[in-house]
């Protein structure tokens, strides 16, 4: 059996605030990855995911744990983890002084690589982020979009082993989202590259990724493969209903119905009803609201997604069972 | 190999750094000599010839003029790029980034304000010769040409080690409040109007002011390019400086260390 490509063992980092009372920001968490899979981190913000990215790329000091990266602990060998891992940070950290260009090359030479070398694959790179045309231009004058491809980009450009991407696709049109994960997807299959991913897109885990993490104050409240997390939700199916206004009889007698396992109301207009079974549940749900002096505006049934699952999962923090992801 | 790799990496950094401050010659240049150029043209030029100070006082002032542009250049030059680097752009992420130990980039942080702050010192020559050339009396030997090199060398490094200390600590909306609340107290306790050993009859001031790296430096250069009797033993100006490097060196690594892995 080979050794995961990261393993991280008890994570805590408590930060002291101004007040000088105590933040634990990332509660013993433990968690590992094997070599060519995407993991993706979802959290609500402020739960800890940069944090735990931080710690994880060396940026950040762990209060206790452990963080082995290709088995060696980060502590005590941090060149070997960063010449192993590529970040996308949150933040445009691109040197706005210099061109696209010129953030490619000295981020390639500043891994060992080339003056030539570096040339070369910064040339290709900016071609396959569509940048070719700016390959001169300072990164200062660059919209949002195109610095974001660009700091992906000088991510892989030095061919980590383990790619950080936290909330890469942020601020980026559906076109050039597709190109990134294009590209993400085929360093993934070519190069076995692993990658680790937080979002607020749920779509993108969804889609792509092996094991999800779903992280809230500190702690990882449930871990595995998506269909693994479905099984945390009470249904498979999902009926969700918007009304004018959810009063306390309509619940009342959603609740008496014994085909309804349980339900969850969203806001003040929004209810999310997890029945027992997938038979004609809508022919069941919709008399009960015509009853109710209560005007339906919306109804749909849908299988539990990653967002139904997190949604779930967040609301739910104490009765979740945290699965081992081995 | 590890070696070899660490320094071509610092070379690269120093490189970068390099490119971005030639981008911006011009905002340097003017940066640079604005301070001198007016303190040489009030004090070297202005009030010796209306009679205010005696006619003597530039060849007294040259020395203190080299230092402080030494000096301040070094501190900006390193202090101002690592502030925004670190709290504004977050540039500096990407070079803490690379396979090396962190403190290659201070290094080379410091480095580029070595250079700077020697492009500092060469600048205030053509001010002061076009301002002061008539009163200036340098009594430069081929020894102690070499022993002022080593003084500017020295000084270069005490600038930069300072620049890393301040840029570790000053955040970037504090810049605007460096130059009256840290500067200018530099500047006019620098022993550069002055030299250390006329404060005898201010005895409270002339301990005071040993707190200024920039009295060492001053002290320093004014005896060995004036061969000025009544400056600082240079045993006591090379050992001020040397003290304020270390302490300041140290104290401002392990304020990058922190500000690199919190």
């Amino acid at each position: 059996m080979t050794k995961p490509l990261l393993e991280v063992q008890n994570l805590r980092k408590v930060f002291k605030k101004a007040d000088g009372s105590q933040h634990v920001a990332v509660d013993d968490i433990s968690f590992h990855l094997e070599t060519g899979e995407i993991f993706s981190f979802l959290g609500p913000n402020g739960a800890g995911k940069s944090t735990t990215i931080n710690m994880i790329t060396t940026q950040l000091t762990p209060t206790s744990g452990t963080i082995k990266i290709a088995g060696r602990d980060i502590r005590t060998d941090p060149i070997n983890a960063r010449r192993k891992i590529g970040i996308v940070a949150q933040h445009n950290n691109l040197d706005r002084g210099l061109t696209a260009f010129e953030n490619l090359v000295y981020h390639g030479r500043y891994f060992g690589m080339t003056t030539q070398a570096a040339e070369q694959r910064a040339n290709e790179l900016l071609a396959d982020f569509g940048l070719s045309e700016w390959r001169q231009d300072y990164v200062k004058s660059f919209s949002g979009g195109m610095a974001q491809r660009l700091k992906i980009a000088r991510a892989i450009m030095h061919r980590p082993q383990l790619l950080f991407l936290d909330e890469p696709t942020t601020g980026l049109d559906p076109a050039y989202r597709e190109i990134l994960w294009d590209h993400v997807l085929r360093l993934n299959r070519q190069q076995q590259t692993t990658v680790f991913l937080t979002t607020h897109y749920m779509e993108e885990p969804e889609r792509f990724s092996d094991h999800v993490a779903i992280y809230q104050q500190g702690k990882i409240r449930a871990l595995g493969t998506i269909p693994e997390l479905r099984q945390l939700v009470p249904a498979a199916s999902i009926v969700y209903a918007t009304v004018d206004a959810v009063t306390a009889p309509l619940l009342q007698e959603l609740n008496q119905q014994p085909f309804i396992k349980e339900i969850l109301q969203k806001d003040e207009k929004n209810l999310a009803i997890f029945p027992n079974t997938n038979d004609q549940i809508l022919q069941q749900v919709l008399p009960i609201f015509e009853k109710q002096p209560v005007k339906l505006e919306n109804i749909r049934l849908s299988f539990a997604s990653l967002d139904d699952i997190f949604v779930h999962v967040t609301e739910h923090p104490t009765e979740m069972e945290v699965k081992t992801h081995a | 190999m590890h070696n070899q790799t660490t320094l071509n990496v610092f070379w690269i950094m120093v490189k970068r750094d390099l490119l971005i401050q030639w981008r911006n010659w011009a905002e340097f240049i003017f940066r640079v000599v604005m301070l001198p150029f007016i303190l040489i043209l009030t004090y070297g030029y202005v009030l010796p010839k209306i009679g205010v100070l005696p006619a003597s006082f530039p060849n007294d002032l040259f020395p203190g003029m080299v230092g402080m542009s030494l000096l301040i250049t070094g501190i900006h030059g390193t202090a101002v790029p690592l502030s925004m680097d670190f709290n504004n752009s977050r540039e500096i992420e990407d070079r803490l980034q690379a396979p090396v130990p962190v403190m290659v980039t201070a290094w080379a942080k410091m480095f580029v304000g070595m250079i700077e702050s020697w492009i500092g010192a060469l600048l205030v020559l053509p001010i002061s010769l076009i301002f002061m050339g008539q009163s200036l009396r340098l009594h430069l030997t081929t020894g102690n040409i070499f022993l002022l090199f080593l003084i500017l060398l020295l000084s270069s490094f005490a600038s930069a080690a300072l620049g890393l200390l301040v840029g570790t600590i000053v955040k970037p909306n504090q810049i605007a409040a460096m130059f009256p609340g840290f500067l200018m107290p530099v500047i006019f306790t620098g022993a550069i109007f002055f030299s250390w050993s006329a404060l005898v009859k201010l005895p409270f001031y002339q301990v005071l002011v040993l707190v200024n790296p920039l009295v060492y430096i001053n002290e320093a250069l004014r005896h060995t390019m004036l061969g000025a009797s009544n400056a600082m033993p240079l045993t006591y100006s090379l050992l001020g400086i040397l003290a304020f490097t270390i302490l300041m060196g140290v104290m401002g690594m392990r304020r990058f260390r922190k500000m690199a892995v919190r």
